[in-house]
């Protein structure tokens, strides 16, 4: 009698470097197979859409100027979350600090007004925009560092209150951030030395480069500072770090209002860029959430953070933009999204496990 | 690290080399012929939500249904667009693919709407529920003034209090113990007037009678709005009006065997006992003539503000519980409208304090009604939310 054949995961002890490139472009070949099977049985052209999906996504121009405009606001939220992860510290609550970021962007630049140059007050609202979402992790930070409490629930709840924070600053007559006598709940625009205009009159604002530099800076401040080593001993074994006289509670407070002002940081470029206002809009683009996913999809790598981050821009601006350039309908350029998304994530096993079919011997009685 | 910096300086190039494109694919835009042959008038509008939504959006669908019927042509539909910053890029893109006459029927797609307008004089963009004064500097806009908005962007919108006076009739009628429920958006002048008229309807059949206000400060969710309709049913209150874009209200009413007045569309099957009528909307002939016009050489830049006259503003078919005698009471109401011999807001009028609005005979202005913060003698709530 034949033995059952059975799956074996088999842990690598070191991943070829040929599949580090090969796993992430097969998930996206196989993502874009299962799309175009969907895509013919609702009778749709595959070829049609994905060739539109792209140059409204990477190739035309404003679609490169859409995805690096977007990308931003990514990079930011998937570096935050990037950098409490490396530290088995999950802090999903970027979607929240992000809010915040908006919050504090905005009172910034309301509350400044016109009398500072635009050198000035950008900065400061990026500063106060990303001290906000500091703020806003605080809480969670403290008693993870204290007592333990996990970060997973505290980050996400407040996530909820900062949602109902923007609500009620928009939508309370009489707000700071409103428009007085307005026939319409909306957010004051900051004054113009508050807001950057786009590059060439697109959607890409300089901020763009100034998040890139960061990304590049908590590269290197992860792989070659004292503090970036500490991050690395705690993640790997706390123990050993006590042992070694890290003080892992400092450091776990530390990397999470940092993480936190990362994703306040992409709040407050929305404020000099594209958004301009605080505008409860932002609760429904999910800019923080999608930071987990492209801090996942890199690895917690910083440097591949900017190229998930964009890639997933792409898709997300390309995706959008389907159901104009083609009659597609907007639920299948989701669709895709997700399963491009999906299949990446999933392909990990292949990086991290040899995976491989075995016949079980059975054990004659 | 020496890829990392390869990569860096890659992106930037790339970046900076496209912004050099854009800026000039951008420029060749403005030069483009202006204006429409009445032959090539391409048409697009843009929903917040789905078409099926059976409410705001379902409504606006059957006049774009209707708009195609009537000029034979075919609507570019883009769906699930929020409306924020984000959606100029929708705009941006169906300016460069060829749409020359833009609808959008939310009121965030404002601003965006106007940059976007400012950069294609050559396309023509209509504003649902918008209002020009809030895109400028004065409102909280970015444009200086009312002289330099763009000239190719028009809004459109209409007096639904007339048709909730009306409504607030049936539900005078309908109520037993006197206290009715409204499950209202937002505390700003267009609700807050669709309150005062709803419960000016109710009080004119029914002097007794109060509305409860609970506010839920989004205008759809399901969700949201069932529990504020629930909490009203609670406090006592027989018959719900609304001021949002679901039938949430409707269902929970049912539910409980009490009334519902809706909102946007004809929806009698949503909730079948409960149902007394509805506010709706009649956007076909809106659409219609609007498309005309533009297919014409001309994009209309005013501020059309519709009523009952003319049509964009109705009253949906009555629930089998609103009796003959109401309906025709209604029915003479709603031609006076019409003719002009009345309107909702005249005199007397008092706020809910007791001080006096209008005297008795004065009929209130559009400034006034436009910019309405005060609920009216009867309403239960606070007018800030």
């Amino acid at each position: 009698m034949r033995s059952p054949i059975r799956i074996v995961f088999e842990q690598r002890s070191e991943t070829p470097k040929r599949l580090s490139i090969l796993v992430p472009l097969l998930s996206v070949v196989a993502a874009l197979v299962v799309g175009a099977l969907f895509l013919l049985a609702t009778g749709y052209s595959p070829i049609e859409t994905y060739s539109n999906m792209l140059s409204d996504g990477f190739t035309s121009s404003r679609g490169i100027t859409d995805t690096l405009g977007l990308s931003t606001v990514l990079i930011c939220t998937g570096i935050s979350a990037a950098f409490a992860f490396q530290m088995n510290l999950y802090n999903i609550g970027g979607e929240g600090q992000l809010y915040l970021g908006m919050i504090g962007g905005a009172w910034a630049g309301l509350a400044l007004g016109d009398r500072l140059p635009t050198f000035v007050m950008i900065p400061v609202v990026l500063l106060v925009g990303s001290l906000a979402g500091a703020l806003w992790v605080l809480l969670p930070a403290f008693v993870r560092s204290r007592l333990g409490t996990s970060e997973i629930v505290t980050t996400l709840l407040l996530t909820y209150i900062a949602a109902s924070l923007v609500k009620h600053f928009v939508y309370s007559p009489g707000s700071f951030f409103v428009t007085k006598n307005s026939a319409f709940p909306q957010g004051r625009l900051v004054p113009d030395s508050a807001a950057l205009k786009g590059i060439g009159d697109t959607s890409l604002y300089p901020t763009f480069f100034l998040v890139i530099l960061i990304a590049v800076v908590l590269f290197w401040v992860v792989k070659k500072t004292e503090y970036g080593y500490r991050i690395q001993v705690i993640a790997d074994s706390p123990r050993a770090a006590h042992y070694a006289g890290i003080n892992a509670n400092r450091t776990t407070l530390s990397v999470m209002l940092i993480s936190g002002a990362l994703s306040g940081l992409g709040g407050a470029v929305l404020i000099v860029g594209p958004f301009g206002r605080l505008d409860p809009g932002i609760i429904l683009l999910g800019y923080g959430y999608a930071g987990i996913v492209i801090a996942a999809l890199a690895r917690n790598n910083f440097s591949a953070i900017i190229i998930s981050g964009i890639l997933f821009a792409g898709l997300r601006s390309g995706g959008d933009k389907l159901q104009i350039s083609t009659s597609t309908p907007i639920h299948i350029g989701v669709m895709l999204q997700g399963a491009i998304l999906l299949f990446a994530l999933g392909g990990e096993a292949f990086r991290r496990y040899h995976i491989h079919a075995v016949r079980t011997e059975r054990a004659t009685q | 690290m020496k890829k990392m910096w390869k990569l860096a300086a890659l992106a930037t190039t790339a970046s900076l080399l496209v912004a050099a494109c854009g800026s000039s694919s951008s420029s060749s835009d403005t030069t483009a012929a202006p204006a429409a042959a009445a032959t090539d008038v391409k048409v697009a509008v843009v929903y917040l939500g789905v078409p099926d939504d059976k409410g705001w959006t379902y409504q606006h669908e059957q006049g774009i249904l209707d708009l195609e019927k009537n000029l034979g042509i075919t609507v570019k539909r883009v769906e699930n667009v929020a409306d924020n910053a984000d959606s100029e890029k929708t705009f941006e893109q169906l300016a460069s693919e060829g749409y020359n006459l833009i609808y959008a029927t939310s009121f965030g797609y404002g601003a965006p709407m106007a940059n976007v307008a400012a950069k294609h004089p050559d396309v023509c963009f209509q504003w649902a529920t918008g209002a020009k004064f809030l895109l400028t500097k004065d409102g909280g806009g970015a444009f200086t003034d009312f002289a330099a908005l763009p000239a190719n962007l028009g809004t459109y919108f209409g007096a639904a209090e007339e048709a909730r006076y009306l409504s607030g009739m049936a539900a005078g009628k309908a109520t037993k113990n006197n206290k009715l429920g409204y499950v209202a958006a937002f505390p700003i002048p267009e609700v807050l007037r669709g309150i005062n008229a709803f419960t000016l309807g109710a009080q004119s059949v029914n002097p007794k009678a109060t509305v409860q206000v609970a506010w839920t400060k989004t205008w759809f969710d399901p969700t949201i709005e069932k529990q504020a309709a629930e909490s009203l049913l609670d406090a006592g209150a027989d018959v719900l009006g609304q001021h949002q874009d679901t039938t949430a209200a409707g269902v929970a009413a049912e539910a409980k065997g009490a009334k519902w007045v809706g909102y946007n569309s004809d929806v009698k099957e949503a909730a079948p006992a409960a149902w007394l009528t509805a506010p709706t909307w009649n956007w076909g002939p809106y659409y219609t003539k609007t498309t005309k016009t533009v297919a014409d050489g001309t994009c209309p830049a005013d501020e059309y503000y519709g009523s009952m006259a003319d049509g964009l503003v109705t009253l949906a078919s009555f629930g089998d519980s609103v009796d003959a005698d109401t309906q025709t009471a209604i029915n003479a109401k709603a031609e006076e409208i019409k003719a002009g011999t009345f309107a909702p807001f005249t005199g007397p009028i008092t706020d809910q304090d007791g001080k006096e609005i209008l005297k008795a005979g004065e009929k209130a202005e559009i400034g006034q009604l436009l910019s309405m913060s005060f609920f009216v003698k009867g309403v239960i709530g606070s007018a800030k939310g």
